[in-house]
């Protein structure tokens, strides 16, 4: 059978986990089902889905002919639904009494509460993840401290009940790999210096330029200075540092009587070596000297000390002219001083430049690190020494310790122990069905969640010793990582797909329309958001401030976008809100009311839509199929109100449906524009802003309905299930329920302050245990 | 959880034997361009172009069949290159009906526009359609090229929320399947797809510092096989799957540099022809994203593109052309002529941008042809008409000859019902490969020649 809409996930049963005796219930729900329930299901919901019609895909048969089972549960959790929403039997058909819908309800309930809490819970199993961009980018920036994000050019990675970190939606395609591994190379060789340490300072003084002295016929030769009789050349340098200096003159000589040219080489007019140059002008080389500087501006000069010239000399070998030529004198130091220290990045991986001799045994010590912290555990010692290799292979080739080090890392940042966030089980052979997470685990699934990043040494460490598999700490931890600054992550990943402020990016209200609408205001109104959800989240606030608030966070701009006055520049600023505002909460944010507008309108069927989904955790039904084409309906009303087009559009008892639930909720909003900015009419006609809902709650405008929404239980359950979801990287499943419901009670029993919700949801079983995996098919 | 085990490839037992070059960046094309020239006929391309919502098929239908036939307004971009095309009415894809799945029909008509495949109802749990015919294509014939196809968007997908009534956003925003659970994903930036293709090319005479460089390439491909491999041994069903489509990427980098190692020089592009980034001009955008394609092409680099002009169930509007409001809000239009205007007006602008292509190819020669006679360049919508949302009498149309293959300059209307998938056969046999069916196809498309 194909599944029921997903939807009905998000439907999980309202019902308290109340302990029964299993038997008897079982016994009485037989006897009362055969008896009493079959005959209404068959009255009021058979003429539809039978197995002819299976209207809504449903044919009953499939499921009465035992009382309700728990694998059947989404079905009849969505059932349960329909009769009390009042969606079935829909308008039109004959309608149950309130008693009989009533008996029903109550009968699916004791049903679906028969699933008990107390039980062993299955946990789930969440599919491999590989880093979605955020948490790659992130991670890179942790792990090698540049940060630069290079997934920005990565595919976007695809998105599964409504987030971009679910396991099983994240695929890798060749171009992504393609990417990785340029990535890779890119990273390593920004994160590690090969040069490092520098080599000494080497301030050159080219020969030919220096200020000349002694005979006149020292002159300078091409890129030489040519000294042909006794004289030289000098020139000034600075030191910054005291410390030795290297003195180094590349010199050669014309050859001639009983000894080679010798060069004076004196510093500050004090001798300091005096240089044999017996290689020929042909082959200059270099002579030096290792000397003490002091700080401050010296003198140096080279000399040719010893000229010879005999043409007529009896004996033919000792004839010839002596000459000495220099190319260039280098002072190069400081020589003993320490290196200026190396980029953080580079540190961060290469704590220590190893010792000559010492470089294989540092290789493995830095390698062991940072594969360590690359897989979020410890290396074993086969990984490090497949790293090392690469180190040993750079060296093979004449390359130095840095670089083979670099080699590494890239290998390491292409390991699918890097892309993928592995959750190996030690003891797949365990008896057990399901299994504790080890403590790296659970700190990756901890970081990942609140910080889209790696674990830090706090973490790690927890881990190493065996702490984090402690409810209690992993509790605590949840209060300091809120607090980080890298907690924004979780703002920006959670809350700007939750609420859907992502998709700012890409709307485009009509500039006919909205005039005003422009990027810097766009930018502003995702700002207003984070900012906004980041204060509840970090001064611990109760959550339904999100729907419901007295501050907010504005800039000039946003404010007058809000008809506020008094707040100026560019520069965000907390602003506390008065009732004459029509502000507060995320409702009646500009960034939320922009993306569920229309280019040019505001659409109350989105907007109802959008409560539904991500506030109240109901996504609308399913349309029934064979719903007439809106054209083939009597002809609407075109020059209407937009209210009134949509109620004679419910004037469809099969389109009612849906409408009633959506409309309504939207038309609370109608007095926010398109684009989020209030007004009193809409073209002509004035905004009528009150409603009822089909549970029969009446409001008059946006204040009612946050009024009513954030007193529902709906709204923090589906917070829950959402942030579940995001927590897990996966969709939720019908035992997630015991989760959810304790995260709840936790959430309720501590005033609703966010860190409840967040301990709650890293505390459940499905955070910190996995089902075993099956073999492998 | 899913159920069924989808069949791995076999590629995977020779894994970490026949380890070759990896030049991911090293440009050099495949023997196919030699081999093109050396048999005097250029090989046949094929490009698949996706428009979303549907079109205003009063506007777009020829009123007469054969070869006298009009060109409506939304058509008539086309004129320049009128010869060239065949418009194909009474195509369908029944597998983008809903079969009992319910709404959701933007996202099965991308899922199913290249496959033929009922996509999976699903948000995320398991993702499934099937292969798409750009990439059957690609496995068949693509290995002559240095890349065996290329998969382009003018619009980046949704990064949050849903996108179409209980479908993840993979199906909306994708319509090449590298299998029947993998989606590929397309390069939006022009700038991307052109260093991707033409960036870091390398000559037969490497310098010592390239050499080793791959050489290390090399190596990191031998460790990362390694540890996958290793890796294997432990998981569960559902993580083999992620694991086997990291060995598949890994596999692919590792074939396309087999195929380089065979090659000759890269023909050099020259960088003048670097797009800059993304434009915001939409218009300018999809230009530029066809001449990667020309460009792509006429190197031969690749002979397989798929590209989507926007994504499923698009909400953009096009105020270049007058149309303020969004295209999916205004293809749900009642039949108000107002709005059928503004629907036709997209349309003919994505059409003209196709002509822009269209006359691109035909400008290039290659022998005695022109470039766009070697292609066939499909165009259209698996949704009909954006209203009713139905998937039969889909517009779509044929551009180029496939290599003399084809008989254009006709509006052939086929029976109705017949499934798009029997012209995706056909053409997979003009391009030098073979399928004895393909998704729902009952045949191959009569009448292409004429």
């Amino acid at each position: 059978m194909r599944r029921l809409a997903l939807a009905a996930l998000t439907l999980l049963a309202l019902v308290p986990c109340a302990p029964l005796r299993a038997a008897d219930e079982a016994a009485d729900a037989s006897r009362l089902f055969q008896q009493d329930i079959k005959p209404l299901l068959n009255e009021f919901c058979s003429a539809c889905h039978n197995p002819d019609k299976k209207k809504g895909h449903l044919n009953l048969e499939d499921y009465t002919k035992e009382p309700p089972r728990i694998e059947d549960r989404e079905m009849w959790e969505q059932t349960r639904d329909m009769l009390q929403s009042r969606e079935m039997p829909p308008e039109g058909k004959p309608q149950p009494t309130e008693e009989t819908r009533q008996k029903l309800i109550d009968y699916i309930d004791s049903r679906l509460a028969s699933f008990r809490c107390d039980d062993k819970v299955l946990p789930g199993r969440v599919t491999l993840r590989r880093l979605n961009r955020a948490e790659y980018n992130n991670t890179i920036r942790d792990l090698t401290g540049v940060d630069f994000q290079p997934a920005a050019d990565f595919p976007a990675d695809e998105v599964g009940y409504g987030f971009d970190n679910i396991g099983d939606v994240l695929s890798l395609s060749p171009i992504l790999m393609e990417k990785y591994l340029a990535a890779a190379e890119e990273i390593a060789s920004r994160a590690i210096d090969v040069n490092y340490p520098p080599s000494p300072k080497r301030r050159r003084i080219e020969a030919e330029r220096m200020k000349r002295f002694g005979d006149d016929s020292i002159r300078p030769e091409g890129n030489l200075l040519g000294m042909y009789r006794e004289g030289g050349g000098k020139a000034e340098f600075v030191i910054e540092k005291k410390d030795d200096y290297r003195i180094s003159v590349r010199a050669a000589g014309d050859q001639a009587g009983p000894e080679p040219p010798k060069l004076g080489l004196q510093i500050d007019g004090k001798g300091v070596k005096t240089f044999v140059v017996e290689n020929h002008r042909d082959k200059p080389r270099a002579f030096s000297v290792v000397i003490p500087l002091e700080p401050g501006n010296h003198e140096l000069s080279i000399a040719y000390l010893n000229n010879y010239v005999v043409q007529n000399h009896p004996d033919p070998r000792m004839r010839g002219d002596r000459n000495l030529f220099a190319d260039y004198v280098d002072v190069i130091g400081p020589l003993n001083l320490a290196p200026p220290p190396p980029s953080a990045s580079h540190a961060l991986i290469i704590p220590h430049q190893p010792k000559r001799g010492e470089e294989r045994k540092a290789a493995h010590e830095i390698l062991r690190r940072f594969a360590s912290r690359a897989y979020r555990r410890p290396a074993t010692d086969a990984e490090v020494a497949a790293l090392v290799r690469f180190a040993d292979l750079v060296r093979s080739e004449g390359g130095n310790f840095n670089e083979g080090i670099q080699l590494a890392v890239q290998a390491a940042l292409t390991s699918p122990h890097f892309l993928f966030r592995w959750e190996l089980d030690p003891t797949p052979a365990g008896k057990d069905e399901i299994r504790n997470l080890s403590g790296h685990q659970i700190a990756s699934r901890l970081s990942y969640f609140l910080w889209s990043s790696m674990p830090d040494e706090e973490l790690t460490r927890l881990a190493g010793e065996g702490r984090l598999t402690d409810k209690n700490v992993v509790a605590a931890q949840v209060s300091r990582m809120l607090k980080a600054p890298k907690a924004a992550a979780f703002v920006e990943n959670f809350a700007g797909q939750w609420l859907q402020i992502r998709n700012l990016a890409e709307m485009t209200p009509d500039p006919q329309s909205f005039p005003e609408f422009d990027d810097e205001l766009r930018a502003a109104m995702k700002r207003e958001t984070e900012l906004f959800f980041e204060a509840v989240m970090r001064e611990d606030r109760s959550v339904l401030e999100l729907l419901d608030s007295n501050f907010t966070f504005l800039n000039e701009r946003l404010a007058r976008h809000y008809g506020i006055d008094g707040i100026k520049g560019e520069k965000f600023q907390r602003v506390s809100l008065k009732p004459e505002h029509n502000r507060g909460g995320v409702l009646t944010h500009a960034s939320v009311l922009t993306i569920t507008s229309h280019p040019t309108r505001t659409s109350p069927v989105v907007r109802g839509k959008w409560i539904m989904e991500q506030i109240l955790g109901a996504p609308p039904p399913i349309p029934p199929p064979g719903v007439p084409l809106l054209e083939e309906q009597k002809a609407v009303d075109a020059t209407a109100s937009l209210r009134t087009r949509l109620e004679q559009h419910r004037a469809n008892p099969d389109c009612a449906v849906c409408h009633n639930k959506l409309d309504p909720l939207g038309f609370a909003l109608e007095n926010y524009d398109g684009i989020g900015a209030w007004r009193d009419l809409d073209g002509r006609f004035p905004i009528d802003s009150a409603g009822v809902l089909p549970t029969g709650e009446k409001f008059s405008g946006t204040v009612d309905l946050k009024n009513i929404l954030k007193h529902r239980e709906d709204f923090t359950r589906s917070l829950a299930k959402k942030m579940l979801t995001y927590a897990l990287g996966r969709g939720l499943e019908y035992y997630d329920k015991c989760a959810v419901d304790d995260a709840c009670k936790l959430l309720k029993s501590q005033d609703y302050k966010f860190t409840a919700l967040v301990a709650g949801i890293v505390t459940s079983d499905p955070f910190l245990r996995q089902m075993r995996q099956r073999e492998t098919e | 959880m899913s159920s069924n085990p989808l069949p791995r490839r076999s590629f995977l037992k020779g894994i970490g034997t026949a380890m070759a070059l990896p030049m991911l960046d090293a440009m050099i094309p495949g023997r196919a361009l030699g081999a093109a020239k050396a048999a005097a006929k250029p090989p046949v391309r094929a490009a698949f172009i996706f428009v979303p919502n549907g079109v205003h098929l009063d506007e777009w239908t020829p009123g007469s069949t054969g070869v006298n036939f009009d060109l409506p307004r939304i058509l008539e971009p086309l004129a320049p290159v009128k010869n060239d095309l065949l418009v194909l009415s009474g195509l369908t894809h029944d597998k983008g009906r809903a079969n009992d799945d319910g709404p959701g029909d933007h996202a099965r008509s991308a899922g199913v526009f290249l496959t033929g495949a009922q996509p999976l109802k699903s948000e995320g749990s398991e993702i499934r359609a099937g292969v798409s015919i750009d990439q059957l294509m690609a496995r068949q014939v693509g290995g002559d090229t240095r890349f065996a196809s290329l998969e382009l968007a003018a619009e980046g997908g949704r990064s949050s929320g849903k996108c179409d009534s209980g479908y993840s956003c993979a199906y909306s925003n994708n319509i090449s399947w590298r299998d029947s659970s993998t989606p590929l994903p397309a390069e939006v930036d022009p700038r991307l797809v052109f260093e991707r293709l033409f960036g870091n090319q390398v000559s037969k005479e490497m310098s010592e510092s390239q050499t080793r460089r791959l050489n290390h390439r090399k190596s990191i491909l031998d460790f990362v096989l390694d540890d996958a491999k290793r890796l294997s041994g432990r998981v569960g069903h559902d993580d083999k799957q992620k694991l086997d489509e990291y060995l598949t990427a890994v596999r692919d980098i590792e074939q396309r540099i087999e195929r380089a190692e065979n090659g000759t020089d890269a023909k050099k592009v020259s960088s003048r022809l670097r797009p800059a980034g993304t434009p915001s001009d939409y218009g300018e955008h999809i230009r530029l994203l066809g001449d990667m394609i020309a460009l792509a092409f006429q190197t031969d680099t690749t002979r397989i593109a798929t590209f989507m002009m926007a994504r499923a169930g698009s909400n953009k509007n096009y105020p270049d052309v007058g149309v303020r409001e969004g295209h999916h809000e205004l293809s749900h239009h009642q039949s108000n002529p107002e709005k059928l205007d503004k629907i036709s007006r997209i349309n003919r602008f994505h059409v003209d941008q196709l002509s822009y292509l269209l006359q691109k190819l035909k400008s290039i020669r290659e022998g005695g042809s022109s470039l766009l006679e070697n292609s066939m360049i499909v165009y259209g919508s698996a949704i009909s008409d954006g209203n009713k949302h139905n998937n039969e009498n889909l517009p779509i149309l044929v551009a180029g000859q496939g290599g003399g293959s084809i008989l254009t300059g006709r509006h052939l209307r086929v029976p109705n019902e017949t499934p798009m998938n029997n012209l995706f056969l056909s053409m997979i046999e003009r391009m030098g490969g073979q399928a004895e069916r393909f998704g729902d196809s009952t045949g191959k498309l009569r009448g292409l020649r004429g």
